[in-house]
């Protein structure tokens, strides 16, 4: 409900009507996809005798990646309750959305939850001396897997995995309640509102960052039993920021073709989104060269391998491109002003951002597997790692776009929208 | 839904929609604001206060020109170094010192790159305090590397003797570091203050003071094309800063991570020590602002919104380096290394495991503090948990650096550390060194920057109706 001078002239806050074609458009790309990963499947167990092992591992990719759009998404929901500014009001309904796709993602994390013997070696090895002995594990491994069993056991990370959901999903219930309330509001009540909004995203700031970095290091970093790095969860943190920042400003661009985002989106809060994007840039490329520098440097026996897996055996294009998508291109485009102001451009630059995203993801992810470290071939398997995570984050953009159509695209009742609906400042 | 308690609207101090503090006290002019700040510097009458405070940090400084003298006599042997301890104070207060700049680039660069415009009031004195802390951490290595007067070796230069520094240690990255940042700090506060030199030119009335503002002017008429100049190079100058807020401290960090030694070889560093030094700085600058709001009189300029922000900031830094600590402890027993579980342990529980929980208090559990509003905007509460937390971030490089140097992968080479009486007298004499040119710079340049506090003031909003403007506009 809006209170200033511009309640009586607003334009319908509705989600615009193609959102339902996209809606369509995702549900088609994940059928087709979907078969498309059938067959590849069945091609690399039939013909080349890998089994069905990439099916679960591209599947692991995409799944991360939905995660990390969503759990991203609340996270920044949180962050532009903490620091205020426009820029937070017109990405606030598409982070709300993202947030909402929660659900569908725990529901998505069942397979990897009842196939975790197929993904870890932790989960495959009950008794690591006995395995050890048997020559089918090294000492490091049958050591680090002994070791690490009160965390990395199948019992515990299914109890760490459902107290990390039931976390998310207790913010979730609170913020999006307290939104629609806010709605709802017949008088602005600012202070209590930014009060209260400001206390449940400061704490669960918090709390979110423990709680991502747990299930990174059992879902992901545990697929090498023996590696470890204290930058691990900070590198999903500042990722997931940059995936879910990049998704929600391409989100809002295309919405803003029709009203009405169009009127509430100015070029001034479109300058500062760009900004904010170029910064979740640099912090990224910031973190993953230094832990990469540290590693490097030091030259453990314990540390290295997994670089080592990760740039030997063809993987250096890999990971060159991932450098070159991930930081060189967005980096250099968004120095330019008028890329940043120019929505056609920006959108250009985070649909590069999501796709190294989903380049780094697999970076990550495929070399942890003894078949595949230093050892990049090229196989139906590996484009599994293209279509499988397709199928997955189509279905979840068709429930986010369902998710987005269910409020009222702009929150009105937020201290910012009159100065939002105010002409484009000269100075800007 | 919930009852929604009404808005507290009755105080002229809180914005009556959003209930948070003003960032400017109602009721200023254009004219009120210059004279309230250039009077503290333009009057003849210099406070009794401020010769005592300035005498007595004089008087530590003497102290520390005793401790660097007799240093440069007798040697680095004064110190308590030794092996396996060859890095002790000189390095923890080199740290320490540069960590405290970070919150002086962070206000002016960071913040006005993303519009905060509460940093208007303090972005002066924050960008003074930088430059006098990187002058205090870059005496250390100066006076550590044994023979200073050769100090200048650590620049590459083409000399006849071919000797080149190893452009691969960190040690030599940390001399670009600092030496960018130090210039880069200078160059934008001297320019940050060029309109405000301006002012004091134009309002002083001794001829030696119109000499010397003039001069620092560098010809300010106030022009539209000179406030077009400045507006771009404060911008241009705040895209180079920025990324000084994280490489410098990120450049200490590697001095230690790219070793091996545990406790010192881990990923997490580089953000980690970042989040350290904004959160130190921000610490010094409440030590600082609060004392000079209530000397000065100058609550209206720095309010309480002021120090609210500052608080949640380090509030949120402190977190930060909760989770670096915690990811530390948690690592140490995740990577199933028993170097790296006995070195927590030793942290927590061997013969210098009393630091380790004085950095935990200082840092941690009491700055939790912060989470109440009461205690962000109480100045007095606020400057004593500065305080609190320039000690624990001390107290956290002192664990980092001589804990793990003490006991590391050989028990036969391990030893312990015990700093001496000329190690303390140049600890303490760096805070004379700081203060006496903090008591300088508050008599003798305009400590918050008038001509940004202007542009806070509602005269200078552009309004959709005409409104008859105040006396003073």
């Amino acid at each position: 409900m809006a209170h200033g001078p511009y309640s009586n002239s607003l334009p319908d806050l509705k989600t615009p009507a193609f959102v339902n074609d996209w809606r369509r458009g995702a549900l088609i790309t994940a059928a087709i996809f979907a078969v498309a990963s059938a067959v590849l499947a069945y091609l690399a167990a039939s013909l080349q005798h890998d089994g069905f092992q990439h099916l679960l591992r591209s599947y692991l990719m995409g799944f991360v990646l939905c995660w990390s759009f969503a759990l991203g998404g609340q996270a920044l929901l949180m962050l532009q309750y903490l620091t205020g500014g426009k820029w937070g009001l017109v990405v606030r309904r598409p982070l709300e959305a993202m947030a909402r796709t929660l659900p569908l993602v725990a529901l998505l994390f069942l397979p990897i939850g009842f196939c975790m013997k197929r993904l870890y070696l932790w989960a495959r090895i009950s008794d690591p001396a006995a395995a050890f002995k048997a020559h089918l594990i090294t000492h490091d491994e049958a050591h680090a897997i002994a070791w690490k069993r009160p965390m990395l056991g199948i019992g515990s990370v299914w109890i760490q995995t459902i107290i990390c959901f039931a976390i998310w999903f207790t913010f979730l219930y609170f913020m999006d309640r307290w939104s629609v309330q806010r709605d709802a509001d017949p008088e602005p009540h600012v202070h209590f509102w930014q009060t209260r909004f400001e206390n449940i995203s400061g704490f669960g700031l918090v709390i979110y960052s423990i709680t991502m970095t747990v299930v990174a290091i059992d879902w992901v970093m545990s697929l090498d039993v023996t590696w470890y790095s204290s930058m691990y969860g900070f590198l999903f943190l500042v990722g997931q920021g940059y995936a879910a920042f990049a998704l929600v400003i391409y989100t809002t661009l295309k919405l803003s073709k029709a009203e009405p985002l169009k009127t509430v989106l100015r070029v001034t809060e479109q300058h500062d989104l760009g900004k904010l994007a170029f910064a979740f840039v640099m912090l990224n490329i910031y973190i993953a060269y230094s832990q990469f520098l540290i590693i490097w440097s030091g030259n453990l026996p314990d540390e290295i391998p997994w670089y080592l897996d990760r740039i030997r055996g063809g993987w250096g294009v890999i990971a060159t491109l991932d450098f070159v998508f991930h930081w060189l291109v967005p980096f250099t485009l968004l120095l330019s002003r008028d890329i940043k102001r120019n929505k056609r451009r920006l959108m250009l630059v985070c649909g590069i951002m999501i796709f190294a995203r989903c380049w780094d993801t697999f970076w990550l992810i495929a070399p942890n597997f003894p078949d595949a470290a230093r050892n990049l071939h090229l196989s139906f398997g590996l484009f599994e790692y293209v279509t499988v995570p397709i199928t997955v984050g189509a279905i979840w953009m068709w429930y986010y776009f369902t998710q987005l159509q269910k409020r009222p695209i702009v929150q009105t009742n937020d201290p910012h929208f009159d100065e939002i609906m105010e002409a484009q400042h000269a100075h800007a | 839904m919930a009852t929604i308690p009404e808005s507290p609207v009755n105080d002229p101090m809180l914005d009556p929609i959003t209930g948070e503090n003003l960032v400017i006290a109602p009721g200023h002019t254009f004219k009120s604001v210059t004279e309230e700040v250039s009077r503290i510097v333009l009057t003849g009458h210099t406070p009794l206060g401020w010769y005592f405070g300035f005498a007595l940090a004089g008087s530590i400084v003497i102290m520390l020109l005793t401790a660097i003298s007799w240093l440069f006599l007798k040697g680095v042997g004064i110190w308590g170094l030794d092996i396996p301890v060859a890095w002790g104070f000189a390095i923890i207060n080199f740290v320490w010192w540069i960590g405290i700049g970070h919150a002086g680039t962070l206000i002016s660069a960071f913040l006005l790159l993303f519009k905060q415009q509460w940093r208007n009031s303090i972005n002066r004195f924050a960008e003074a305090m930088t430059i006098f802390a990187v002058i205090c951490a870059a005496l250390f290595p100066l006076i550590h590397v044994g023979r200073p007067w050769l100090g200048y070796w650590l620049i590459p230069y083409p000399s006849t003797m071919n000797v080149w520094p190893n452009f691969r240690s960190p040690l030599l990255w940390d001399v670009f570091a600092v030496s960018t940042y130090g210039i880069i700090s200078v160059v934008f506060w001297y320019i940050g203050m060029v309109p405000d030199m301006g002012t004091m030119r134009d309002r002083c009335k001794s001829k030696v003071g119109q000499y010397f503002y003039g001069l620092l002017s560098v010809g300010w008429r106030g022009s539209v094309r000179h406030w077009m100049r400045y507006e771009s190079a404060c911008l241009l100058l705040a895209g180079l800063a920025t990324p000084l807020v994280l490489s410098v401290h990120s450049v200490i960090s590697f001095d230690f991570a790219v070793a091996i030694l545990p406790g010192w070889h881990t990923a997490i560093f580089p953000p980690y020590f970042v989040a350290g030094a904004i959160y130190s700085g921000f610490a010094m600058v409440i030590t600082l602002a609060v004392p000079i709001r209530k000397w000065y009189h100058l609550e209206d300029l720095i309010t309480l919104r002021h120090l609210d922000n500052m608080g949640k900031v380090m509030l949120a830094t402190g977190l930060i380096i909760a989770y670096g600590y915690a990811m530390d402890v948690f690592m140490a027993w995740f990577s199933a290394s028993r170097f790296e579980f006995f070195m927590i342990w030793n942290r927590m529980f061997g013969p210098i495991g009393w630091a380790y929980w004085v950095l935990i208090t200082c840092n941690i559990v009491l700055p939790q503090l912060l989470w109440l509003r009461k205690f962000r905007t109480n100045p007095t509460l606020l400057f004593l948990i500065s305080l609190v937390i320039n000690t624990g971030m001390w107290f956290e490089r002192f664990v980092i650096i001589v804990v793990s140097l003490t006991r590391d992968y050989l028990p036969s080479s391990w030893g312990t550390y015990k700093a001496t009486r000329w190690d303390y007298m140049t600890l303490g004499g760096t805070l004379g060194l700081f203060t006496a040119l903090f008591f300088l710079f508050v008599r003798f340049l305009p400590m918050i920057p008038m001509s940004e506090l202007r542009v806070l003031l509602p005269q200078s909003k552009i309004r959709r109706k005409a409104e008859p403007l105040e006396a003073g506009d």
